[in-house]
């Protein structure tokens, strides 16, 4: 029986986007496409970075690695090489799409810039992904997620009042700026295909932590005010705006609070305490009083009793979960969500599963690929090359 | 230049923040896009509604920033889909449609009849997405959710904010844009698919499971370790120094990261502070992680003295990753967002020059931007009845007349 192709079958990417930035190649890979990972021989920083399975450091370990190369093939290049740099443009040729991620004018000054591989692939799509973009004032600055996630207004949004700035989880900027080059990418080849033009896209984390401020940065160009970090609440400060959306304690973790917009009252109801009620023509301006009056009332219960509560009365509270918690959860896991994919050095590995359910163009999972693992395969596929020819390759330190 | 998704029609129904972002991206990539609503009241965030455009109509309800950016580049159509009226008349607009993109909980589709069977009926090879907050399966199928509701199922909110307190909150939102840009790129996909084949499809997206892609290090932490990650604030998992610094001013800071210990070395010059750079102690990145409460102090001790913006100079320029926290008026005045053009300005005809958040890439061609104003409520009622539907003026103002398409909002807000 032959597998059923994904959205993205039979397009041909070439991925050397590093780090992080490697989600790219993951999105599409598992929406079909056949992503192959370019690295140096060394290996890309991806597969240094903690946690590793099992704790035990290694290159083909790295939990990091083993979810964003899930599904990828595996080939190493030596770029610094002239007969590496050489072999890229064969295999250019033979591809749609390249995804990068060096610093801006890194492939340029080897002889790889996109207009030297038009000159090999006239409809090539290629996706530069960086901190700051390709250009501009802070085109040679040193990125960070950190770096990216202030620049882009997001920090100072995000934590107490009468706190420092808080940046939130990992590296979720740059995952976000890899998934706008994703879509980039696929719109990139739906242009293609339909007028046989390729396209360049300079994308910029910086741009993709903007992209998730939402409505501070319009009101701001109509009041002049500056909107401030509001904790766990939304961010409109305005004293008429709705109340509660919120993280609170109750008798064993936390819960998320929120109001039912159309039915302001079903607060009240739900902690029976009519009181609740007088504060919500000002929910906004009354958020501490209304929190006192919650804080109260959920002291008495555990997490999963208040949202039962809550979600019978449409109230659409949820339970904070920690990621022990969400690997358990039997939602996702009556769901199948979490796959477990088998991996020669890595063992058993249950990691997330498809970001979308396609009924007819199925997700594709698949495993991370072991360092230079389809070297010789993705040679002779894509290049028809044969032993002794891959052979002499290596021999020239191409690969 | 006509953007590359020029030849499509996309009806979107949909509601709060995540459905409406699938919708921009697509509309800002030159695809049609109709956005449907509920005949009703402008609804809430009247208190947020900006001053009209001297000589404009009077409509608040057109003026509401965020719907604005939420809707721009789409044309508005009130449909009282409720009605068997109002229903024939959205599958008729779906025969011509190519995309249906919706995020009301599972049952509201089932309920008006319009899920994916009844559109595949009059359109075999139309794509819809629904995006629920959990997914249309499961225990937790029918419950409601906005996106911070699933930050906290989803681990974002345990593994965010300080750790000597309660969990934490991205910002305003993160799993709504999330969301929104996996629906758009699995449309565009969908149809490609269906350009090769002939062959629609229904496309399920639970906000919770888009979001868990990022939170793979912790979930596979757990899973392979048994490990429960926590939250770290502003540090990072393994690199030192590694956080925000106070500058001058009262509500000032400078973000920073050492990733190298060359970048600790160049750091160590610019404070300088040859003392720090011959410290036995802090010359790999595991002696720097297992003293940074030590050499914190140290490099606060200089930001503080310096303005965030010339912090953020000096350390780029020895190579140091730098970047000052920025607050809403200094990102609209940063000289790298500007040179990218990362807000878009388009005149709206009753609030006049709005910017519009761009995407995160820029396209070579060129025709990859924000596409138009947010939209005016109801403005797509001619365009639909009589283009797309084939109705006369007669029949048009008919089906206004009947309530089914309203031209306004039935009792505007006071």
């Amino acid at each position: 029986m032959t597998e059923t192709p994904g959205a993205l079958d039979g397009i041909r990417i070439l991925d050397l986007a590093s780090g992080s930035f490697g989600y790219t190649g993951r999105l599409l890979a598992g929406y079909g496409a056949e992503v192959v990972k370019v690295e140096p021989p060394e290996g890309d920083i991806l597969r240094s970075w903690p946690p590793f399975a099992n704790d035990e450091p290694h290159r083909e370990r790295g939990v990091r690695h083993l979810h964003l190369s899930a599904g990828k093939r595996g080939i190493t290049v030596e770029l610094e090489r002239e007969e590496g740099r050489a072999l890229l443009l064969r295999l250019v040729a033979e591809a749609d799409v390249l995804v990068e991620s060096f610093a801006p004018g890194y492939l340029a000054g080897l002889g790889l810039s996109y207009d030297d591989l038009l000159k090999v692939r006239p409809d090539l799509v290629m996706a530069s992904v960086t901190h700051f973009g390709q250009d501009g004032p802070y085109a040679d600055y040193e990125g960070a997620e950190i770096v990216s996630v202030a620049l882009g207004g997001y920090l100072k949004l995000t934590g107490d009042p009468d706190r420092e700035p808080v940046k939130p989880y990992d590296d979720l900027v740059v995952g976000q700026a890899a998934l706008h080059a994703t879509m980039a990418v696929i719109t990139g080849i739906f242009h293609r295909d339909l007028t046989g033009e390729g396209d360049l896209f300079d994308v910029a984390a910086i741009d993709a932590a903007l992209f998730l401020l939402g409505g501070p940065a319009q009101t701001y160009h109509f009041d002049q005010k500056v909107t401030h970090r509001n904790s766990t609440r939304l961010l409109n400060p305005n004293p008429f705006f709705p109340y509660p959306s919120t993280l609170r304690p109750c008798k064993d973790g936390y819960i998320h609070a929120h109001q039912n917009y159309s039915h302001p009252d079903l607060l009240a109801v739900l902690m029976e305490d009519p009181s609740l009620d007088d504060l919500m023509d000002q929910a906004m301006g009354n958020a501490t009083e209304i929190d006192e009056k919650m804080d109260a009332w959920l002291a008495n219960y555990d997490k999963s009793e208040v949202v039962r509560r809550a979600q019978e009365l449409r109230l659409p509270f949820t339970e904070v979960l920690t990621p022990l918690e969400t690997l358990n959860d039997p939602h996702l896991n009556e769901r199948g969500f979490f796959l477990d994919v088998e991996h020669p050095e890595a063992g058993t590995v249950r990691q997330p599963g498809a970001a979308a359910f396609m009924t007819r163009t199925p997700w594709k999972s698949g495993r991370a690929p072991l360092l230079g693992e389809h070297t010789d395969e993705v040679l002779a596929d894509w290049l028809d090359l044969d032993a002794d020819q891959i052979a002499d390759l290596r021999e020239e330190g191409a690969v | 230049m006509p953007g590359p998704l020029g030849q499509l029609r996309v009806l979107e129904l949909t509601t709060a923040v995540a459905g409406p972002i699938a919708g921009i991206i697509l509309a800002d990539m030159g695809a049609e896009v109709i956005k449907i609503a509920q005949p009703s009241p402008a609804g809430r965030g009247g208190a947020g509604t900006v001053p009209a455009l001297e000589g404009a109509p009077d409509h608040p309800w057109n003026r509401i920033p965020y719907q604005n950016e939420l809707h721009r580049g789409k044309q508005h159509l009130a449909l009282d889909l409720a009605s068997e009226e109002g229903r024939a008349l959205y599958l008729r607009l779906v025969e011509s449609a190519d995309v249906v993109v919706e995020n009301f909980s599972p049952r509201v589709m089932a309920n008006l009849r319009i899920d994916y069977d009844d559109l595949k009926a009059v359109k075999p090879d139309i794509v819809m997405i629904s995006m629920p907050a959990f997914g249309k399966t499961g225990p937790y199928a029918l419950r409601g959710s906005y996106g911070p509701g699933i930050d906290a199922m989803s681990g974002l909110s345990h593994l965010s904010g300080y750790p000597d307190r309660g969990p934490g909150k991205p910002a305003n939102f993160y799993c709504d844009q999330n969301a929104g840009m996996i629906a758009a790129l699995s449309a565009v996909a969908a149809i490609r698919h269906r350009n090769r084949s002939g062959e629609g499809q229904y496309i399920e997206l639970s906000m919770l499971e888009g979001e868990l892609q990022v939170l793979a290090p912790a979930i596979m932490d757990a899973s392979i370790n048994g490990r429960e990650q926590m939250r770290i604030g502003n540090r990072h998992a393994w690199n030192a120094p590694h956080g925000i610094f106070r500058c001058e001013g009262d509500d000032d800071w400078v973000a920073l990261a050492v990733e190298s210990d060359a970048q600790w070395q160049a750091l160590c010059t610019v404070l300088d502070r040859p003392d720090l750079a011959s410290d036995a102690r802090f010359a790999t990145t595991e002696g720097r992680k297992a003293n940074e409460d030590e050499i914190d102090p140290q490099i606060e001790a200089w930001t503080a003295q310096r303005d965030h913006h010339e912090a953020q100079q000096l350390l780029q320029a020895a190579g140091v990753p730098t970047g000052a926290v920025l607050d809403i008026a200094e990102v609209h005045a940063d000289r790298q967002l500007a040179h990218r053009g990362s807000f878009d300005y388009q005149d709206h005809p009753e609030v006049g020059p709005f910017p519009h958040t761009r995407t995160a890439w820029r396209s070579r061609r060129g025709n990859h931007g924000v596409s138009g104003h947010g939209s005016i409520y109801g403005g797509a009622t001619d365009h639909v009845l009589k283009e797309l539907l084939g109705m006369s003026d007669e029949e048009a103002e008919a089906v206004v007349a009947s309530g089914v398409v309203a031209r306004e909002p039935l009792s505007p807000p006071a």
